[in-house]
């Protein structure tokens, strides 16, 4: 059973005409990739001032809500800046084009027909094809020359569990699982090689998330860009309703602070 | 001798950028080497924010012609930028009269009206040439939009403070509490703002409050210092004030309670403060003594908010 027994011998052209390459070649497309997304992006839109402020009126609201268990504001200003919001939430004060007209249905504007929702979402797909078409290529690449080839041996052992992770491509029942395959070394690199990235092309650069955004469509992506349309009536409504319920958790810090202050100074 | 001090000037600048430093003497000085040397073009990118930086400390030095020499490189290289035009505001506000500054700063509001810098610029002249209601106007709807800036609540505060409106400064100070709970100055100057509002039940609360955080992790036995020593005399007074009449209180706050012990506790934190050796803390514990005299002795109420 020992490695030593029954070793493969690697040919040496193999680690210079195959592993090498590809993971040079790996290196080049991730840092191409960086500039080519750098070249295609377009500057973020400027948003107006009132929709800047329906963005921002629920973070209000958060902010509120999020100290309301031991709040830092006495009863009577935390009750009147939440009955203002809740009053501007109600009257949709805050929407960007009003409060809303009688009873109109309020949908939501199909982002097809908005033209801006539509640059955002050509944007994202934008990046995600100069992401997976040079992914696609080299895969096809190292699929058609170099398919089957046993490339490197890992200098320690593994359980049999890591077979499908490292020998992919090739159908051996018995072959060491240290051994490991082109197609392997393809995805080895693919998910390993952000952190070289990150050293070569700075902390925000946009070859090393490859895997995060290429399991996203270009759709959720485009969803989370700001700007996109969202139902800012619906949001407000379920915001008003966070804000009574953070109400009945309201506790001023400064209920019992004299009581916590003498006993800290052991009058009490 | 100017080439080997160029990196080390270098370093000290990105230093002050970094750490925010107001030091413009200094920063024209060495800035003014590099400027010469041309170093610029060698910097890469960082040279715009070290440009701007120069700008900036020139204006305040009132070294008009080395600002403009940085305001046309940085024009040059970024035509369009909303960050030059605030610095060329800024420029202009040094040497021409107010009005043209505002007109300049209204034609770029009307370009892009979300531009948060230029909407403070223009309050801060409004505020240099005394027209505060109008400042205070705008500020108010700044901040409507922009609502996490602090800073702009603490100034919203004083500004109201300055005309004697000090329930509503407590309810632009209570913005800043919601945004920045952790920061006692602002407590502080919650409870001064309430003091000098008469509402005393809720001064010596938010006074207490501030102590609360300052202290946490200090020992009963630790001297007060600064913030805390300053909330400590907001006690005193607050208690001095409660002891001596009924105080109603604008806001319902409720009387803390055990207010004698409360009291006791004050004065010994204070006079603990000067416990120290040495001929100047003998002299102010003295002085400090005398203030405090008979509890019964309500003395002049100070106000803390100019």
């Amino acid at each position: 059973m020992s490695s030593s027994a029954v070793s493969l011998y690697l040919d040496p052209q193999i680690r210079d005409w195959v592993l090498f390459p590809i993971t040079l070649v790996m290196i080049l497309v991730g840092i191409l990739r960086h500039y080519v997304v750098l070249l295609l992006q377009s500057p973020p839109k400027k948003l107006a001032r009132e929709a800047i402020r329906e963005q921002r009126a629920l973070a209000r609201s958060q902010i509120l809500r999020a100290t309301s268990a031991s709040s830092p504001i006495p009863p009577s200003y935390y009750r009147s800046i939440s009955n203002r919001l809740v009053a501007a939430f109600e009257a949709g004060t805050y929407l960007k084009d009003g409060p809303p007209q009688g009873d109109a249905p309020s949908t939501p504007a199909n982002p097809m027909t908005d033209p801006a929702a539509m640059d955002g979402m050509m944007a994202g797909m934008k990046t995600q094809m100069v992401m997976m078409v040079p992914q696609m290529v080299i895969m096809g690449w190292i699929n058609f020359f170099f398919q089957g080839f046993v490339l490197i041996k890992l200098p320690f052992p593994l359980t049999l569990g890591f077979k499908s992770m490292l020998q992919r491509g090739i159908e051996t029942p018995d072959m060491d699982v240290r051994w490991v395959s082109s197609l392997s070394w393809y995805f080895l690199n693919f998910f390993g090689l952000n952190g070289l990235y990150r050293l070569i092309l700075g902390n925000d650069n946009s070859a090393a998330d490859t895997s995060q955004t290429m399991m996203a469509s270009p759709f959720a992506a485009g969803a989370n860009q700001p700007g996109q349309p969202q139902d800012y009536v619906k949001l407000f409504k379920a915001e008003k309703d966070n804000l009574a319920f953070a109400e009945g958790l309201y506790c001023w810090m400064g209920d019992d602070v004299e009581t916590r202050l003498l006993r800290k100074y052991g009058r009490l | 001798m100017a080439a080997a001090s160029l990196p080390s000037a270098l370093q000290s600048l990105a230093n002050y950028r970094a750490h925010n430093t107001r030091v413009s003497q200094e920063v024209v000085e060495k800035g003014k080497l590099l400027l010469k040397a041309k170093s610029a073009s060698k910097l890469g990118d960082d040279a715009w924010a070290f440009l701007e930086q120069l700008a900036l400390a020139a204006i305040d030095v009132a070294k008009y012609e080395v600002a403009d020499e940085c305001l046309r490189l940085l024009a040059a290289k970024f035509p369009d930028s909303p960050r030059v035009d605030v610095l060329s505001g800024i420029r202009m506000e040094a040497t021409q009269p107010p009005e043209i500054a505002l007109k300049f700063y209204d034609e770029l509001l009307e370009k892009d009206s979300s531009n948060a810098a230029i909407c403070k610029r223009r309050i801060s002249v409004l505020i240099r040439t005394g027209k505060v209601e109008q400042a205070v106007l705008e500020l108010s709807e700044y901040l409507d939009t922009f609502y996490s800036d602090v800073e702009g609540w603490v100034e919203l505060a004083e500004l109201y403070s300055s005309c004697h409106q000090y329930t509503f400064a407590t309810q632009a100070l209570s913005h800043a509490l919601l945004l920045a709970p952790q920061n006692p100055f602002y407590v502080l100057q919650f409870a001064e703002t309430a003091y000098t509002a008469d509402d005393i039940p809720l001064a010596v609360k938010m006074f207490m409050l501030c102590l609360d955080i300052v202290d946490k992790h200090t020992s009963e036995e630790s001297i007060p210092t600064g913030v805390s020593i300053r909330a400590w005399y907001g006690v005193k007074l607050c208690c001095r004030a409660l002891s001596g009449r009924s105080c109603s209180s604008a806001s319902d706050t409720p009387l803390p309670k055990n207010l004698n012990l409360l009291d006791e506790l004050a004065t010994e934190r204070i006079l603990t403060a000067y416990s120290a050796a040495g001929k100047d803390n003998a002299t102010i514990r003295e002085l400090v003594l005398t203030w405090m005299g008979p509890s019964d002795r309500s003395g002049g109420r100070v106000h803390f908010v100019r």
